[in-house]
């Protein structure tokens, strides 16, 4: 088997659902198609035997024949070699080509979660990601799985009428006639089951986001004890899934009366017809128990087709959430421009904001809201009139201005894996600088307390950290990165303010010479600041140093920490 | 990361055998339904071989018996489709239930665990365990049932045609025994670990999602894509493990299927050309045998998708106290669900006496804190970062029993309190803020699900809340694929799903945080107000907080070093006074 993960998933050429099954196929063709050959030489092997038992009956019991008799049950025995060989040899290509499928799919899924970045929460819940990523991977890998046995039945059935046309062409009509009229009214059943279990499937989904609600959720419910109302709507959403359920077995329990009952009666039409020819001496006794038995094996394939299509319709279903995600575009467009590395000044018409370039800006905002409109728009995570240098901003390559401007604000996450891969995400620091940026962001202690420092497995978000530990590891992890612009949203609304004194005086060391660009109404940092502009209802109405601004009314009122009325 | 507990093979068995047993009569319908299918299956080959004989000796009842067959056919169609049907209702039944356990009983889980394991373990056990469990009770347990029926039947049906052609099936059974002991002494953790894979391949798309910003931000595309890679490439070597133990085991058993075949066949034969049966016993013989085939075979596939269900149910079981799986900080002790509580006394606040607790073995965080809170008493707690506060107002709300030393409300020790009771005394509100799915309506009554809009209103409006929560309306959908709300609001919603509790004592951890600083002071005067006469302990780095409290703790490297009122703390120019001065920016202290 070859190996995965495929380094390079490759990229569907056309999204929709078939098409992108297509596509998923065609990159796994060849081990399909050696799938579908194991995949014909099983049941043809197993078709086989009833020929043989007939033979053995007619050749050797009936003609009284002992080497006929063993020549035909070595036969069997070898027959059934073979059916052993190719049974595992199918499933592994089947295992192979599910697999191949799945981990594309969410290899993709990935690639594109990541490439729509900020744009992802906007269009699409966390839930429905989940959903694709756990329930549809599998379920489009499932067609895949199946498709060389579909092939094979199909073969199969062919095969089988050839046999019984060459012994009795009557009865060899009656099963190529009889086949696609079963299958036929087996595929008027999936459709109204592929409905009820595409209605499971979103229920599924709802009760999935609730799941995921409690990982976050779980520190607020033990806070006041809302685990039972909780674990309450949970139940009620986990019946109505019960509910559907049934429904969907219900179709499923026609569906599966039907598949026996259709084969079922074609076998009597043709053991019925059979014992006319036997009677009329047209047939013998041991070809009657060949038919027989091939009338009874074929209810295997026919069974294995109805499944397969439903399979891929399920799959389908499947595939359309995955194409619906994957063609999610992300809503700011790169610009032509190429970004070159020079310091200068940010400028947001919008607010009337002006960054210098090259030095530390504070900015107190009167409303929090305003402080994460102007951050986003400076690093370009809306559209809008800011300039850098002398260019517009959205003229310029997207990955370019993020390589440039770095928006770190208390939503920003830490992933889980060594502290040491989170603090330096481009993987360029090293021990001495991680140390450094840490000591800046005022975070010697919580490497000091970890049992393997900087080489920690951390948790997801880091939740084991206090949201002060969190904090300062995100600033650690800020700086480290190093950008010519960096723009930080209350880098120290958790911390206390011994703590948040020795950041300010650090941070305005180590960003010596790049552009900073700090929103917070702490006095302590506003202090560290070269220049401190004051927004008030979004505009930008007052600059100057932090001691020259104690001076405007506006601006004392929002900072100072004075002991009477806010 | 480490995932939430598996539960062991035997409280696998045990567990199944009694959800098994705890719904006999829906089980014995399904077996019967499936049994008398099964027996009318077995009425095709024997009518055949009566036809056959028949017709060969020139005989015409082929009208009459094709008729039987007919109905015979029938009946089973309709009788398996009956005990699918009753089958999936047993079983939707069941996994609801297992389900609906699953998560409550996460939810009693130490946090510490669930937070660790993340969302992916979660999910994947909630989703694909229990689909995997839903496959093996709809399908496994009434097709091995069926399976195993079919054999004894088929089995018997050989013994009356002739004792001697039913010897001939012996031949496969030691393979049979042997490769399925050995297949199955591996396969469960094969299996266990197969599904650990997925959980972890979950949680890492899951961080991606959640992190989407970060990660466009930081340009960390390649890093998510080199972590899915990573998982993936866990996953296939732990499906590689399980397809190598089948890839010995089913062509083991599928040779060991065809030798009765040729056993009967042959064997059979020779007994008919030395006259000891007759032609159409070793007919029927052979058919059956053959027959026999199909049945066995699904009870072995079926008998492997046991292995996954059990599996699954082992990671459903692992959560569950009397399930094997145990928590990481001793907090698994029941709580006490009953009115058992004496000696509580309302008068006496809450008590802390030689609390000492640690996350890691022999790293304690807090480290013999003495306290006492009176009734009514508005405490803050400050200090530096990573001091212990947030840690100390966990232990007071009971969300961590200590590790040594006690806490008490009321006298009565906060991890004896049954939980409403519990709740209805200490609430906790933390600067984690998170928005469930739901309603905004269905996010502030959390805590107390009978209020009716005029107390949220109230809640609201006690947060300053009421304004942009009326002009969303109450029924708007939050959370998750709902409205966004910013931090702030998050926080507002805490506290008013806080104030509709209406505990006796509140812990704040930072409740404000996410406010403006003006808006903040703003909400804790109004709060004050709603909450006049409760205790309320404060942790805050914004010291407006501490000085508008009764008396402020200071806290550092997990002991309380400064304790009393804002003024006298500052008068005595220590470690509070310093902060003090630090916070107005004046750094000249």
């Amino acid at each position: 088997m070859r190996p995965f993960p495929d380094p390079d998933p490759g990229r569907p050429d056309r999204l929709t659902p078939g098409r992108y099954l297509f596509w998923l196929t065609r990159l796994e063709i060849g081990v399909v198609l050696l799938g579908a050959f194991y995949g014909c030489l099983w049941p043809v092997a197993q078709a086989l035997v009833p020929y043989a038992v007939g033979r053995a009956i007619d050749d050797g019991l009936a003609a009284r024949d002992r080497s006929d008799l063993l020549l035909w049950g070595g036969i069997v025995l070898a027959l059934g070699l073979v059916q052993a060989a190719s049974g595992i040899l199918q499933d592994r290509c089947a295992l192979a080509n599910a697999l191949g499928a799945r981990y594309r799919t969410l290899q993709l899924v990935t690639r594109q979660a990541a490439r729509l970045g900020a744009t992802l929460p906007r269009r699409v819940s966390a839930g429905e990601v989940m959903s694709v990523g756990v329930s549809d991977v599998t379920q489009i890998g499932r067609a895949l799985e199946i498709s060389s046995r579909g092939i094979g039945s199909a073969v199969t059935i062919v095969v089988i009428a050839t046999i019984m046309l060459e012994a009795s062409w009557q009865l060899g009509l009656v099963v190529l006639a009889g086949v696609p009229v079963m299958v036929w009214a087996l595929s008027l059943l999936l459709r109204p089951l592929i409905d009820r279990q595409s209605r499971l499937r979103d229920q599924q989904s709802e009760l999935t986001s609730r799941a995921v609600d409690i990982v976050g959720g779980l520190r607020v419910l033990r806070g006041i004890g809302g685990e039972e109302m909780f674990a309450g709507r949970y139940r009620e959403e986990s019946q109505r899934v019960r509910h559907a359920g049934v429904q969907v077995a219900r179709v499923e329990s026609l569906l599966e009366s039907t598949r026996m009952l259709l084969p079922g009666l074609l076998v009597a039409l043709v053991v019925f017809l059979g014992a006319r020819y036997v009677l009329d001496g047209d047939l013998t006794g041991g070809q009657l128990v060949a038919f027989y038995g091939y009338a009874v094996f074929l209810a295997v394939p026919v069974r294995r087709i109805s499944i397969a299509a439903g399979v891929v319709m399920k799959a389908h279903v499947a595939a359309r959430r995955v194409v619906d995600l994957l063609a999610l575009e992300p809503e700011l467009a790169s610009g032509p421009k190429r970004l070159e590395a020079a310091a200068s000044d940010l400028h947001d018409p919008a607010s009337g904001l002006v960054v210098d370039g090259g030095r530390f800006t504070a900015v107190a905002c009167s409303r929090p809201a305003d402080a994460d409109a102007v951050a986003d728009r400076l690093g370009r995570y809306t559209d809008s009139d800011v300039t850098y240098g002398e260019q517009p901003i959205r003229d310029l390559d997207l990955d370019d201005v993020r390589r440039h401007v770095l928006v770190v604000s208390n939503d920003a996450r830490l992933f889980a894996g060594a502290l040491r891969d989170e603090l330096d995400p481009a993987g360029r620091a090293d021990d001495h600088r991680l140390d450094r940026t840490v000591d800046v962001a005022s975070g010697a202690d919580i490497l000091e307390a970890l049992p393997d420092g900087l080489d920690t497995e951390i948790a997801p978000d880091g939740r084991e950290f206090s949201g002060g530990q969190r904090q300062r590891l995100r600033l650690a992890r800020a700086l480290t990165v190093d950008p010519e612009v960096l723009v930080l949203v209350e880098p120290t609304s958790a911390v206390d303010a011994h703590t948040e004194a020795r950041i300010a005086e650090r941070l305005a060391a180590e960003r010596t010479g790049r552009t900073t660009v700090v929103f917070s109404t702490s006095p302590i940092l506003l202090d560290h600041a070269d220049r401190v502009v004051l927004v008030d209802a979004g505009k930008a109405v007052a600059t100057g140093t932090h001691a020259e601004l104690m001076g405007d009314e506006r601006y004392r009122a929002l900072v100072a920490r004075e002991e009477g009325e806010a | 990361m480490s995932e939430l507990p598996v539960a062991s093979m035997r409280t696998v068995r045990a567990r199944a055998r009694r959800l098994a047993l705890a719904h006999p009569r829906e089980l014995a319908v399904v077996v019967a339904l499936y049994a008398l299918g099964a027996a009318s299956g077995l009425a095709g080959p024997w009518l055949i071989g009566r036809l056959v004989e028949d017709v060969t000796r020139g005989v015409d009842d082929v009208s009459l018996v094709t008729a039987l067959i007919c109905g015979f056919i029938v009946a089973q169609a309709l009788l398996t489709g009956l005990g699918m049907y009753a089958a999936a209702r047993l079983g939707e039944k069941v996994l609801a239930r297992l389900r609906e356990e699953f998560v409550t009983d996460v939810l009693a889980l130490p946090l510490g665990t669930v937070e660790r394991a993340g969302t992916g373990d979660l999910i994947t056990r909630t989703t694909r365990d229990v689909d995997l469990l839903a496959r093996a009770v709809r399908y496994a347990i009434p097709e091995t049932l069926i399976s195993t029926l079919t054999i004894a039947l088929t089995l018997g049906g050989l013994v009356i045609i002739g004792p001697l052609l039913a010897l001939p099936c012996l031949v496969a059974v030691p393979t049979l025994w042997a490769a399925t002991r050995w297949y199955l002494a591996r396969a469960h953790a094969g299996y266990l670990r197969e599904n650990a894979s997925y959980s972890q391949i979950a949680e890492g798309l899951s961080e991606t999602v959640d992190g989407a910003r970060t990660v466009e931000a930081l340009r960390l595309g390649d890093r998510r894509f080199e972590r899915v890679n990573r998982d993936i490439a866990a996953s296939y070597a732990a499906e590689r493990y399980t397809l190598r133990l089948r890839t010995v085991y089913l062509p083991t058993i599928d040779t060991s299927f065809v030798l009765p075949v040729v056993a009967t066949l042959v064997i059979g034969g020779l007994f008919y050309l030395e006259g000891m049966v007759s032609l159409a016993a070793v007919t029927t013989a052979t058919l059956y045998t053959q027959q026999l085939l199909v049945p066995i075979d699904m009870l072995l596939f079926w008998m492997n998708e046991l292995q996954i269900g059990g599996a699954a149910l082992a990671r459903l079981l692992g959560v569950r106290r009397d399930g094997g799986g145990a928590g990481d900080d001793g907090s698994d002790r029941p709580r006490p669900r009953a009115d058992a509580v004496v000696g509580a006394d309302p008068g006496r606040g809450v008590q802390v006496h030689g609390v000492s607790y640690a996350y890691r073995d022999g790293r304690d965080v807090l480290r013999g804190v003495d306290l006492a809170i009176a009734p009514g008493e508005r405490l803050a707690i400050v200090g530096p970062s990573g001091a212990g506060k947030s840690t100390l107002g966990k232990l007071l709300a009971g969300v961590h029993p200590p590790r040594a030393g006690t806490v008490t409300v009321d006298g009565v020790a906060v991890g004896d309190l049954p939980l409403d009771r519990l709740r209805s005394s200490v609430a906790l509100v933390t600067q984690e803020h998170h928005v469930f799915r739901g309603t905004v309506r269905d996010n502030v009554v959390l805590g107390r699900p009978a209020a009716d809009d005029d107390a949220v209103e109230q809640a609201l409006r006690a947060v300053d809340a009421w304004g942009w929560a009326s002009a969303l309306g109450l029924g708007t959908a939050v959370g998750s694929g709902g409205v966004e709300l910013s931090p702030a609001q998050a926080q507002q919603l805490a506290l008013a799903r806080l104030v509709l509790v209406d505990p006796h004592t509140l812990v704040l951890d930072e409740a404000t945080s996410l406010l403006d600083p003006r808006a903040a002071r703003h909400l804790e005067r109004s709060l004050a107000a709603v909450l006049a006469g409760r205790t309320v302990i404060a942790i805050a780095h914004r010291l407006h907080t501490a000085h508008d409290a009764d008396r402020v703790a200071v806290m550092d490297d997990g002991r309380i070093v400064e304790l009393g009122s804002h003024d006298e703390l500052v008068a005595a120019g220590g470690a509070y006074a310093a902060l003090w001065r630090s916070w107005h920016g004046d750094h000249s202290g």
